[in-house]
């Protein structure tokens, strides 16, 4: 590269007010430009204005101004003097760096543009966010409302069956009792399912962290599925470690969950030989130690293909499957859900033919109180006798009312039973009851309107403990509930030996 | 008297277009002066001024337009480009926000700078924007915009210089 001369890369000219150029005193840029009686404009538009705009015996500057020359173009600097007849115009810092410039300038843009690009993309994103927020939320709230809506029927369905199954019946009779109960109580598992997969999906799960014992947890379930066992051919095996601590810190209620989804799973596609559920130390620090469940069966077993997709919703491996086995295929959907929000690992090894196991691997915190309170009191049942109690029964479904009645007369209770909380709210004014179990949908006044009310029956019934008795078992149902006065909740379906027990924590 | 005296002899006014970079002044100015548009996106370096004859209340004046390059929200406009000014327009970009959100400074910087009392806001790239959208901008900026323009589909450019040219004279 030849250097330019330094006369190359400046030029000095001098100007009447009108911008005519006068003389060119040194340099050579743009030297073509520059023509000696033209004015000085057609070159340097940005003069024009800006000549008759200059303070006299001032130095000017200007920076970055753009010049043409040769068709090429220019950044350059100019230095402005106004004598007082002439302006002197000087010309230079012709800048070497445009090219660097132009290229950081595109470079500038690029990004700019990119930028933009991504801004719009998230703002679309945001929008399609949002919508499939929306339609995720419409679903589990219908899902949730139908499920509640189903319950309703459905406790009338296992009431009735109850209480023919308390009857003398003939062996027939007895078997198809059984059946209608068994049917029922599967169903409850799917809309239990489905109201637990709506509630993890709105992010409405809450996991508690108590004292817990996991020994205690695979006992409970032991005697389940002991006692739900029908297939003589499939032998039950429980096992704990005895490095497992006495006490961890979890949530038990999931937790037996997730074993119960995971052994029932087993049971239901294990003809013949074994199902056995375990619970090893996989590793342990001071203040954790991880846990691994496993459930084993000796089913008819899955292809690799299979496995992959087995923790989905709704996923189950042969078509007729939820024909024959039953259930809506949710069940290790939610255990894959509970899992991930304890942070913990599931997975499956399995040979067609041959069998399955289920791995579920869990942190727990390690605790070393034993906090008394974990002690639930145990209801003294016996020391209870609801003979002669006076009980008020608020609902507008007559089957629940019979069943109630039913239930109510067994243990010799006096009942009233009536509509709706208006005629609820009546007889609280007149009358003094020993407990008032409330339906909370009733039409006239729903059961959290008339506890609303309850300084206007204060009076007789200021210590009076409410039981509130409805398919609203939501967190936030039960705790508002209970916001509002009632003592307890009864949530439908319930089975007779729920609902006395209820009843009688009431008068502990 | 030959054309080209008769532009020397003419009214010449300075104006400036100021504003963030990427709002469009390049584009007003093309779309004005020369009728012509362009997607692809050069951003301006420095100074470049562009002329142009119009006429106003039966009087040609010869604008000077200064197509300032653009700036980032807190970047200050030399002084110097302002000697001079008879007008200013802030333009803005009616698709990103952070082109107006800052407006009023920004205003209050070019008034202070340039000495002029009134600077024509105008709000670029209508095209962009739904009608309903436009509302919401301009609900937004909590000054009041004089034009909102597309350079791209040639509206309301004609009347925002000519807005401009207003002020030069007064």
């Amino acid at each position: 590269m030849i250097p330019a001369k330094i006369e190359n890369v400046f030029i000095q000219v001098t100007t009447d007010y009108t911008g005519v150029i006068t003389n060119i005193i040194a340099g050579k840029f743009a030297i073509n430009e520059f023509i000696l009686q033209e004015l000085i404009y057609d070159s340097c538009p940005f003069l024009e204005g800006t000549l008759d705009a200059l303070s006299l015996n001032e130095t000017f500057l200007l920076e970055g101004m753009v010049i043409f020359s040769d068709e090429k173009e220019f950044n350059v600097d100019i230095e402005l003097f106004k004598h007082e007849k002439s302006i002197d115009v000087l010309i230079h810092n012709r800048t070497n760096v445009y090219k660097i410039v132009d290229k950081l300038n595109q470079n500038r843009n690029d990004i700019f543009f990119i930028k933009r690009e991504i801004a719009e993309k998230n703002i679309e994103l945001e929008k399609l966010r949002k919508i499939a927020d929306k339609a995720n939320e419409e679903k589990s709230r219908f899902l949730a409302m139908m499920s509640h809506e189903i319950r309703n029927p459905l406790n009338a369905i296992l009431g009735y069956a109850e209480m023919i199954s308390s009857e003398k019946l003939n062996t027939k009779v007895a078997k198809y009792t059984k059946t209608l109960a068994s049917a029922g109580k599967n169903l409850k598992v799917i809309v239990d399912d489905i109201l637990d997969l709506s509630r993890i999906e709105a992010g409405k799960l809450a996991l508690v962290s108590e004292q817990i014992s996991i020994k205690k947890i695979v006992k409970n379930c032991k005697n389940d599925f002991k006692h739900l066992k029908t297939n003589e051919d499939v032998a039950l095996v429980f096992s704990t470690s005895k490095k497992i601590p006495k006490f961890v810190l979890g949530d038990a209620v999931r937790i037996h969950q997730i074993l119960a989804n995971l052994i029932s799973n087993a049971i239901k596609f294990t003809n013949k030989g074994s199902v056995k559920t375990s619970v090893k130390v996989l590793s342990e620090t001071e203040t954790e130690i991880k846990l691994i469940f496993e459930v084993a069966d000796t089913g008819r077993g899955m292809s690799k293909e299979q496995g992959l997709k087995i923790f989905e919703e709704y996923q189950q491996n042969e078509l007729n499957d939820n024909r024959i086995h039953g259930g809506a295929g949710l069940g290790l959907a939610i255990v894959n859900r509970l899992v991930k929000a304890m942070h913990g690992k599931v997975y499956v090894k399995s040979k067609l033919h041959v069998g399955t196991s289920f791995f579920v691997e869990i942190s727990f915190a390690k605790t070393s109180k034993i906090v008394t309170s974990f002690k639930q009191k145990v209801i003294k049942e016996k020391e209870v006798n609801l003979k002669g109690k006076n009980i008020l029964v608020a609902d507008d479904d007559v089957l629940n009312q019979t069943i109630v009645a039913h239930i109510l007369k067994e243990e010799e209770v006096t009942t009233t039973i009536i509509y709706n909380g208006l005629e609820a709210f009546a007889k609280l004014k007149a009358a003094t009851f020993d407990v008032v179990l409330l339906d909370i949908n009733m039409p006239n006044m729903t059961g959290e309107e008339l506890m609303q009310q309850k300084q206007d029956f204060s009076s007789l019934n200021a210590n009076t403990p409410f039981l509130a008795v409805t398919a609203n078992t939501a967190k936030e149902d039960v705790e508002r509930y209970l916001a509002l006065g009632f003592s307890g909740v009864i949530s439908k379906p319930y089975t007779k030996a729920d609902f006395i027990q209820k009843i009688k924590t009431v008068f502990k | 008297m030959n054309l080209k005296n008769q532009l020397e002899l003419m009214i010449a006014k300075k104006v400036l277009l100021v504003g963030n970079f990427g709002v469009g002044k390049t584009s007003l100015i093309r779309r004005f002066v020369l009728n012509e548009f362009s997607e692809d996106y050069i951003s301006t370096i420095g100074v470049r001024v562009s002329k142009k004859v119009v006429t106003y209340k039966n009087e040609a004046i010869k604008l000077m337009i200064w197509d300032v390059a653009g700036t980032n929200a807190d970047e200050k406009i030399p002084k110097a480009y302002f000697l001079g000014a008879s007008a200013a327009m802030f333009v803005f970009d009616v698709s990103r926000e952070e082109t107006y959100v800052t407006l009023e400074d920004n205003l209050k910087m070019v008034k202070e700078l340039s000495g002029l009392e009134k600077i024509t806001i105008v709000g670029n790239k209508k095209d962009l924007l739904s009608k309903e959208e436009l509302e919401v901008v301009v609900d937004k900026v909590s000054l009041q915009i004089d034009l909102l323009t597309s350079a791209k589909e040639d509206e309301n450019v004609e009347d925002a210089f000519m807005e401009l040219t207003a002020q030069t004279l007064k």
